[in-house]
């Protein structure tokens, strides 16, 4: 089977600090990859260039077969990115968000009903999604987003930190949340420094560390290979 | 077009929030009230205002002057006895002016020679009817001096037009406008253009100054609530996007600059319409006479100028935004746009661009939104090849700053760009 998102090769500068140093991986379809390392790392920058937000300075980039370069908007057409720090607009209700956001991904009306009614089941906030989301908590914020990344079914979900401030509750709430997704298909790109929630949610996971990848693989295989208990202990001993 | 149309309602609601609409309110609010105190003043000022005389002399002549005080609208309090008791019975009253006839005015009046009338102003503030007493007093006084003056000349050089011996020289004045001339004084066709165009200015100055703000403070709120990432990769074009903020922008800042304008002008409208009617109705065939009239292709120009200016502020206000980082930001960010049209603003106001040195001249046409300010006045004196550079220099600008925002929107920029005088830090 061919992989939905091949990286090749890809490098990032930022004048002269070199965020990416030349990373490769590929996502299967229906699979979730996590991206784990330490703050700097490089996770969101190589997630905002495949979310179309950033140009690569070198390397490949294809998803569905189409080039990053040559065809950004095939990109944004079918895949969702939640970045770390989202916020919705505050002034908006959550459905009226909801809706907003829908109608950019749908062919017409009746599609872009059936993706807010499927947002109202992802996020579980029921009647709270008629208030303003500046009156929501910082979870319920998170859920709304997730559930407005997640509504369109698209062939690539890249979620930054999607637990990131979130409670023990509503983490596990979420995690759960992007589980039962990928089993309808969609292919989840993740990052997270939390070590353990990636090897809890991810069928793979790279080791990214100063913009290169360390090493690549299931987080079983991973365990086995550095004879470690989690992957905090493998990645510490990938570092080494 | 359709997701055009959607991001669009979207950034007009977003704008028409309650603060604004609340801020709106409240200006109309407070331009009602300073209309209403101010307007109350001017009727006291024109209403039939009560003043005393006390008149010692009772001559022919004196009773004459009471007898034109009457007709100047003055309600007359007459009153009797010794000058001090009745200045004590004043100043413990709220009348606020008194007029003194002395004993044997007439007499030395009559006789030609140098006769005094006395006015006290009793002072317990500073509002325009109190003002306004004094100086219809003095205008009768002034009458008074003429007509006596007139009776002596008369008298000493019968057969002799007074007038005539006063002012034996009449200056017949005319305007030259280009090839175009007309009888008429300078002071007269400059104070007419005035009072026809001195809102104008101010128009011009809330358009672009609430467009600029609008827009920036659009670009900021979506980096403020972090919400601009996940607006960037929704599939619809960047430059829908910009178009959509700066649209939107334009028309709330349209919407906004009317109703600060309607209270402005409620606030600041002391004589009636049909009295600036008639008051260059006099003047209106001179005007015309010399040519100082806009056509529809004037008007047609002037748009043009108007709409480029428009697009090159919120251009550049898009830019800024860019810079922004939050609201707080934003605001400091269109001090230097506000600052860049208060300086046409003032121009135009006080000065003649014309007659400026060349540098200051350039300086000032450097600035894109001088050009309106100074397209009516180019209009009306055939300057049309200022009106016409100022088009394209406003064109040119447009189109550069507009391929610029674009760019920026669709490169990493519309998320590094920072104005920070530290080392910037990146999110890696």
């Amino acid at each position: 089977m061919a992989p939905v998102l091949e990286v090749e090769g890809l490098k990032k500068k930022y004048g002269s600090l070199e965020a990416l140093k030349g990373i490769s991986f590929k996502v299967e379809e229906g699979e979730i990859f996590g991206l784990i390392g330490p703050n700097g790392a490089g996770k969101t920058t190589t997630l905002r260039i495949i979310s179309t937000l950033l140009t690569p300075t070198d390397g490949r980039v294809t998803f569905l077969g189409f080039d990053l370069r040559k065809n950004p908007e095939k990109f944004r057409e079918k895949i969702s990115y939640l970045p770390e720090e989202a916020g919705a607009y505050r002034n908006m209700k959550g459905i009226d968000y909801l809706n907003f956001m829908a109608r950019f991904y749908a062919a017409n009306e009746n599609e872009a009903k059936l993706f807010v009614e499927r947002a109202i089941g992802i996020s579980g906030l029921g009647e709270r999604l008629r208030d303003k989301a500046g009156t929501y908590s910082k979870g319920m914020t998170r859920k709304l987003l997730l559930a407005r990344a997640l509504m369109t079914r698209p062939a690539l979900a890249i979620l930054d930190e999607p637990t990131s401030g979130l409670d023990v509750i509503n983490s596990l709430e979420v995690r759960e949340m992007i589980k039962g997704f990928t089993r309808e298909g969609v292919s989840v790109l993740l990052s997270s420094h939390n070590m353990l929630e990636v090897e809890f949610l991810s069928d793979r996971v790279a080791l990214i560390d100063r913009g290169l990848i360390l090493d690549c693989g299931t987080p079983q295989a991973l365990k086995e290979k550095y004879q470690a208990s989690n992957l905090e202990i493998v990645f510490r001993r990938a570092v080494q | 077009m359709k997701n055009f149309s959607h991001l669009l309602i979207k950034e007009i609601k977003e704008l028409l929030n309650k603060q604004l609409v609340i801020s709106l309110v409240f200006i109309l609010v407070i331009f009602n009230f300073i209309g209403n105190v101010t307007r109350t003043e001017m009727k006291k000022a024109m209403a039939k205002q009560k003043i005393a005389v006390l008149d010692l002399d009772r001559s022919e002549i004196s009773r004459n002057i009471i007898g034109a005080l009457n007709m100047a609208n003055f309600i007359i309090e007459e009153k009797s006895g010794e000058k001090e008791k009745v200045m004590e019975e004043i100043r413990n009253s709220s009348l606020d002016l008194l007029v003194v006839i002395p004993q044997g005015f007439g007499q030395l009046a009559s006789s030609f020679q140098p006769a005094e009338v006395e006015t006290y102003s009793f002072l317990r503030g500073v509002s325009i009817s109190g003002r306004t007493k004094t100086e219809v007093v003095k205008a009768l006084l002034n009458s008074t001096n003429e007509y006596l003056s007139n009776q002596y000349l008369k008298n000493k050089i019968p057969g002799l037009d007074p007038k005539l011996l006063k002012a034996p020289i009449k200056n017949r004045e005319f305007v030259v406008v280009k090839d175009k001339q007309a009888e008429g004084s300078r002071a007269m066709i400059i104070g007419a253009l005035t009072a026809q165009n001195f809102i104008l200015p101010v128009i011009l100055m809330m358009i672009i100054m609430y467009s600029a703000q609008m827009v920036i403070t659009a670009i900021a709120m979506e980096k403020q609530n972090k919400t601009l990432e996940t607006l960037l990769t929704v599939p619809v074009s960047r430059g829908a996007i910009v178009m959509a903020k700066m649209l939107a922008a334009a028309l709330v800042g349209l919407v906004s600059a009317a109703i600060y304008l309607y209270g402005f002008r409620n606030a600041f409208n002391f004589t009636d319409m049909d009295d600036i009617s008639k008051a260059l109705g006099g003047v209106a065939p001179v005007l015309k006479q010399l040519g100082l009239t806009v056509n529809t292709q004037g008007y047609i120009l002037f748009g043009i100028s108007l709409f480029l200016t428009i697009l090159c502020a919120l251009a550049l206000a898009t830019i800024l935004g860019v810079l922004a980082e939050d609201y707080r930001t934003a605001q400091s960010l269109s001090v230097p746009l506000i600052f860049l049209v208060m300086v046409p603003y003032f121009i135009s106001l006080f000065a003649d661009i014309n007659t400026m040195s060349l540098p200051a001249k350039i300086l000032v046409l450097a600035i894109p939104f001088s050009h309106p300010f100074f397209a009516m006045q180019n209009i009306m004196f055939g300057h049309l090849n200022m009106l016409w550079l100022g088009i394209v220099y406003n064109f040119l600008f447009v189109v550069v700053l507009l391929w610029w925002t674009t760019r920026i929107f669709a490169t990493d920029r519309v998320l590094t760009m920072k104005l920070k005088w530290r080392k910037k830090k990146v999110v890696l």
